[in-house]
């Protein structure tokens, strides 16, 4: 029987703490953070910039291992999974979306989209591209290149990207850093109206605390705490 | 098309933009039209002049002879199943009796007796059924029709003969070796030497026998032959020698490759940095693809196919940029070359594009195997990739079999390692001292200017390229200096240096009974020379006993015990000579006595008083040394090692030489007196240097064309190093910029920089050029040096408006809202 369907939690981090070795001494950015995270739950992590919100976000996405304490996602231990197990796992379960939407630039939106899911050898990638470019609004700029779009589409062409693949466990990271307020507004609809009709599990990072009243939960990262706010 | 070829395809097309590809693409294109180019002419080469020996031998076995064939050794090589015939080839002056007003020519005449050759095919415009020309006829090669004036049909004179030109020589075999093998061949039939009166006794002539037969038969001979060959003999094999023709052709190959490695080394590091820099743009891209699914293997797979897609279509650009370059230079040799060369193998029209490949693959697996390990933790935290150990060592690793398999291509190991360690401490030296100067001409700037702070801040901040950079072009502009300034000026001022009455014709094979007739026509015409009496002798006795048992080995291999030395008697010095020790003889002694040249006695430890012995033609003549001369063996006059006193030689068969020079309208001398006396060899200096002046510089050209290949690498690797740091200083000039300096000031800031570097790399280049051309003057054609004053202007000018160019090429102007976003980004 697999196993996560037996987890109840989608993330569940024990006693994690992350330090950097550098010239002048060891820095510890965060030490013993316990974090549970609910399977279908949105939660927000808050804090200054510098708190280790993306370090703590690498931790939790299987990214990176934590110096000591243990991450399991959905039910399955980071640290006992290789590369390749890890990079399987991201590949079957997990997306992002990034501050600087990250799309390639030789690629049509289209394409953009229909890269994961070629990947992972969809039966028609083509159609779901095109649905979920739908889904985003952009119908009707399937065929133009990145550089053609505006800040909020290329973001859209993001969110669509990362929605593709139908991943249980969505991380955004300052998805609307990049963006005016209205426009980042109207992505952030968008982001918890898939959210909500996929029923993933979404992580955000902001400094956004209306963004953060959004999500069921906020966590406040600082001084190296975890704090729920 | 599959996802990942796919991907890669669109992603080689979007890179196409950047200057690190378009720099990669052309360093990448030259080197492989580079190496196919000299693959191409190497292999032709080979194969014409080395590797297809049995056609250029004529025969399976050549017996080489600087005697007549000994009658014995002719019957000891009549083995039943064995075909033979024999050739004689000789220098010689023939003119055309009907067209007086061409001087007589030099050139290199076969007699051969048919069948001729054994192997391989004489090729004739017409063409001829018969092997050799009918009697009265001779065969001659183009130029000796061009420079007579004559066309099929016509007569030429040889000797006291007259032939029928019935046809031209396209192609020969059996051209024979060294600098016979270049000059305009006349073939006629042996039994027609005879009456020409050209070869006598003694004459310097080859005397070959051509041998043909099957492997076991030739083996056979071959293995009798060889371990009882006299001094004058050389015996010729198809599988043991690299025969003949080809030292020459050889070195000028060689020195081509060379001048290659340095356009191979510039491109190879040209790929190096924009790998490099291509490589580093790449982290985030890679660490998307893989956060997008992408395993390692795949990505991997990504760049690998873009490097492939890159390779193949420069390879095809490469051949056939390569194939018309090398019909340009077929066309540009095939004048001087011997014969027509043969097709290359097909095979070495790859050489060039698996040059590229293994290029691409060593210098681009580093890289990319460092992108295939790039966390997808990169896109969120954007930190910078760790130091690999691992991808250093590879890196190492790819560079080191690079260099091997460079080395390898160009088949000259040792000459490519000395050259590799010359450019690499050259480049070192130069890039240090460039900088050096740099900081030093600042100085006064930044007292002066506002910008000359600013630029002595940049030198700091860029010392580190400016190093490659002027290393590159100090290096570059020195040898292409050298070459240029050589090709023309070597052999000219070498001619320069010899006094205006340095002979410049010789006359050899005269036979004694001449001698009395000749003398009265160089007095009658007021020929200012002297005619003196040769004799060939082996040194064979030195105080009575043999001389090689008393000898250490360095000295055993001494030049003048290898072969049979020219001696000479006479009453009185030469008056070139110049006696060093002991007394000239004053009459006929009663003991003969030797007057023998310094660098002799020196070599093999002689002393005066000490007692030589000589083998001449089977007889033993001893005589005691009693003084030691000083000659210039380049007066172009008849020299002598050893000078025999009155009295001693006169019995032997002997022929007299001479030497005299002719200006001018006087040159029409030259043709009288082959007219009077047809049979004598008369050598024109003036032509032989001209033959070797064309050389000279077509070999200068044909360097300058790859070095001019070589320049525009230089360029774009200069492109490519001002690229690395072209973040800096765009941030910099930013900086600068919301700091109150205008665009303008920026600017002259970037145009002072690069000025100032031209200026010292130019100066530095004249400077090494100099002291190279010097080294040149010195050692090889032993003249003072003198200096060049066009190089110390256009070299600096030519490195400022190099580094000026690129560097605007790269540079774009900030507006001042860039600025701002700029260091916003950076921050």
């Amino acid at each position: 029987m697999d196993q996560s369907t037996l987890s109840p939690a989608m993330i569940e981090a024990r006693a994690i703490s992350k330090h950097f070795n550098t010239e002048a001494g060891r820095v510890d950015l965060f030490t013993d953070l316990d974090v549970t995270i609910a399977r279908g739950e949105s939660l927000a992590v808050i804090g200054r910039s510098g708190a280790g919100k993306s370090t703590l976000l690498s931790l939790l996405a299987g990214l990176d291992t934590p110096s000591s304490g243990r991450v399991s996602i959905d039910g399955q231990a980071i640290e006992t999974l290789d590369d390749r197990q890890r990079a399987e796992l991201r590949a079957r379960k997990i997306s992002f979306i990034f501050q600087s939407f990250h799309l390639l630039p030789e690629l049509t939106a289209l394409d953009n989209v229909r890269l994961p899911l070629e990947i992972r050898g969809a039966a028609d990638p083509e159609r779901d591209a095109r649905h979920w470019l739908s889904e985003v609004g952009l119908a009707d700029r399937t065929d133009h290149y990145p550089a053609q779009l505006s800040g909020g589409e290329q973001q859209r062409v993001a969110i669509a990207r990362a929605f593709a693949t139908r991943p249980g466990l969505l991380f955004a990271d300052e998805p609307t850093g990049n963006l005016d307020e209205d426009t980042g507004a109207h992505i952030i609809d968008q982001l918890f109206r898939l959210n909500a009709q996929e029923g993933t599990t979404l992580i955000l990072i902001t400094h956004d605390a209306e963004l953060a009243a959004r999500c069921q939960r906020r966590l406040r990262l600082h001084n190296g705490t975890l704090t729920e706010a | 098309m599959t996802l990942l070829p796919r991907l890669a395809l669109r992603q080689l097309r979007s890179q196409l933009r950047t200057t690190e590809w378009r720099a990669l693409l052309l360093a990448t294109w030259i080197a492989i039209t580079l190496t196919t180019l000299l693959t191409l002419l190497g292999d032709r080469l080979e194969r014409g002049l080395m590797r297809e020996s049995a056609n250029l031998l004529g025969a399976d076995l050549v017996l080489s002879s600087s005697r007549p064939l000994d009658p014995a050794r002719l019957e000891q090589l009549n083995v039943s199943g064995i075909e033979q015939t024999q050739v004689v080839q000789f220098p010689s002056m023939i003119s055309s009796p009907d067209n007086a007003e061409h001087p007589p020519m030099l050139v290199s005449v076969r007699a051969a007796d048919a069948p001729y050759p054994l192997r391989g095919e004489i090729e004739t415009l017409p063409a001829h059924d018969s092997p050799l020309p009918a009697s009265g006829e001779a065969w001659v090669e183009a130029r000796v029709l061009q420079q007579l004036g004559l066309k099929i049909g016509d007569a030429l004179q040889l000797g006291y003969s007259t032939f029928r030109i019935s046809a031209e020589l396209i192609s020969s075999p059996d051209r024979g070796s060294g600098f016979r093998s270049f000059s305009p061949h006349v073939l006629i039939n042996r039994a027609e030497l005879k009456a020409t009166g050209v070869l006598a006794p003694g004459s310097r002539a080859n005397f070959r026998l051509l041998m043909a037969g099957s492997p076991e038969q030739i083996s056979a001979l071959e293995a009798q032959l060889r371990p009882n060959l006299a001094d004058h003999e050389r015996l010729l094999a198809l599988r043991t020698d690299q025969p003949l023709t080809g030292d020459a052709l050889g070195n000028a190959l060689a020195y081509l490759k060379l001048a290659a490695l340095t356009a191979l080394l510039l491109s190879a590091l040209t790929i190096l940095l924009s790998l490099r820099r291509f490589g580093q743009k790449q982290y985030t891209r890679s660490a998307l693809l893989l956060n997008l699914g992408l395993s390692p293997a795949q990505l991997l797979r990504i760049y690998l196919y873009q490097l492939l897609i890159a390779w193949a279509v420069l390879a095809l650009l490469g051949l056939a940029t390569a194939a018309v370059l090398d019909t340009l230079l077929q066309g540009w040799l095939s004048n001087l070359l011997p014969q027509r060369l043969p097709d290359p193998a097909a095979l070495s029209w790859l050489s060039g594009a698996a040059l590229g490949l293994v290029m691409l693959i060593m210098l681009g697996l580093p890289p990319i195997l460092s992108l295939a390990r790039v966390p997808v933790a990169h896109l969120l935290r954007g930190d910078t990739p760790p130091q690999d150990l691992r991808a250093r060592a590879l890196l190492v690793a790819c560079l080191a079999l690079l260099a091997l398999t460079l080395f390898m291509v160009l088949k000259a190991p040792l000459a490519a390692l000395i050259l590799l360690v010359l450019l690499v401490i050259g480049g070192l030296a130069f890039g240090f001292i460039a900088q050096a100067l740099l900081q030093k001409a600042a100085e006064p700037l930044a007292r002066k200017l506002m910008l000359g702070r600013l630029l002595r801040l940049r030198l700091r901040q860029q010392r580190k390229w400016h190093r490659l950079q002027s290393a590159v072009i100090v290096l570059l502009l020195t040898l292409l200096a050298v070459v240029w300034v050589s090709r023309a000026d070597l052999l000219t001022e070498w001619r320069a240096k010899f006094p205006t009455d340095t002979p410049n014709y010789f006359v050899i094979n005269i036979q004694p009974w001449q001698r009395s007739d000749l003398d009265t026509f160089l007095h009658d015409n007021s020929i200012d020379s002297t005619l003196y009496p040769m004799i060939r002798g082996r040194l064979t006795l030195l105080n009575g006993k043999p001389i090689r048992p008393q000898l250490t080995p360095d000295q055993l291999g001494d030049n003048t015990l290898r072969r049979e030395l020219n001696l000479s008697w006479m009453a009185t010095k030469p008056e070139h000579n110049e006696l060093l020790a002991g007394q000239w003889w004053s009459s006929t002694p009663e003991q003969p006595q030797i007057s023998v040249e310094q660098d002799m006695m020196e070599d093999l430890g002689l002393k005066l008083g000490d007692q030589l012995g000589f083998d001449i033609g089977g007889q033993s003549v001893e005589a005691r040394i009693t003084s030691i001369r000083g000659v210039q063996w380049t007066s172009f006059r008849p020299n002598f090692y050893v000078i025999f006193s009155p009295g001693a030689l006169e019995n032997y068969p002997s022929t007299w030489i001479t030497s005299f020079r002719l200006d001018g309208p006087r040159k029409s001398l030259a043709t009288e007196m082959l007219q009077e006396f047809p049979s004598l060899t008369l050598v024109d200096i003036d032509q032989l240097l001209g033959q070797l002046a064309t050389w000279l510089k077509r070999l200068g050209d044909s360097s300058a064309m790859i070095l001019g290949l070589t320049l525009v690498c230089g360029l774009i690797l200069m492109a490519v190093t001002l690229l690395q740091a072209l973040e800096q200083r765009r941030f910099e000039a930013a900086l600068i910029q919301t700091l109150g300096a205008s665009a303008e000031q920026t600017r002259r800031l970037d145009l002072l920089e690069f000025l100032l570097l031209g200026l010292v790399c130019g100066v530095l280049a004249s400077l090494s050029a100099e002291l190279t051309l010097a080294g040149l003057h010195l050692e090889l054609l032993h003249v003072d040096p003198k200096l060049h004053p066009g190089l110390w202007l256009i070299l600096p000018m030519l490195s400022s408006l190099f580094f000026v160019v690129t560097g605007f090429l790269i540079r774009r102007p900030l507006q001042l809202d860039q600025c701002y976003r700029l260091l916003k980004a950076q921050s």
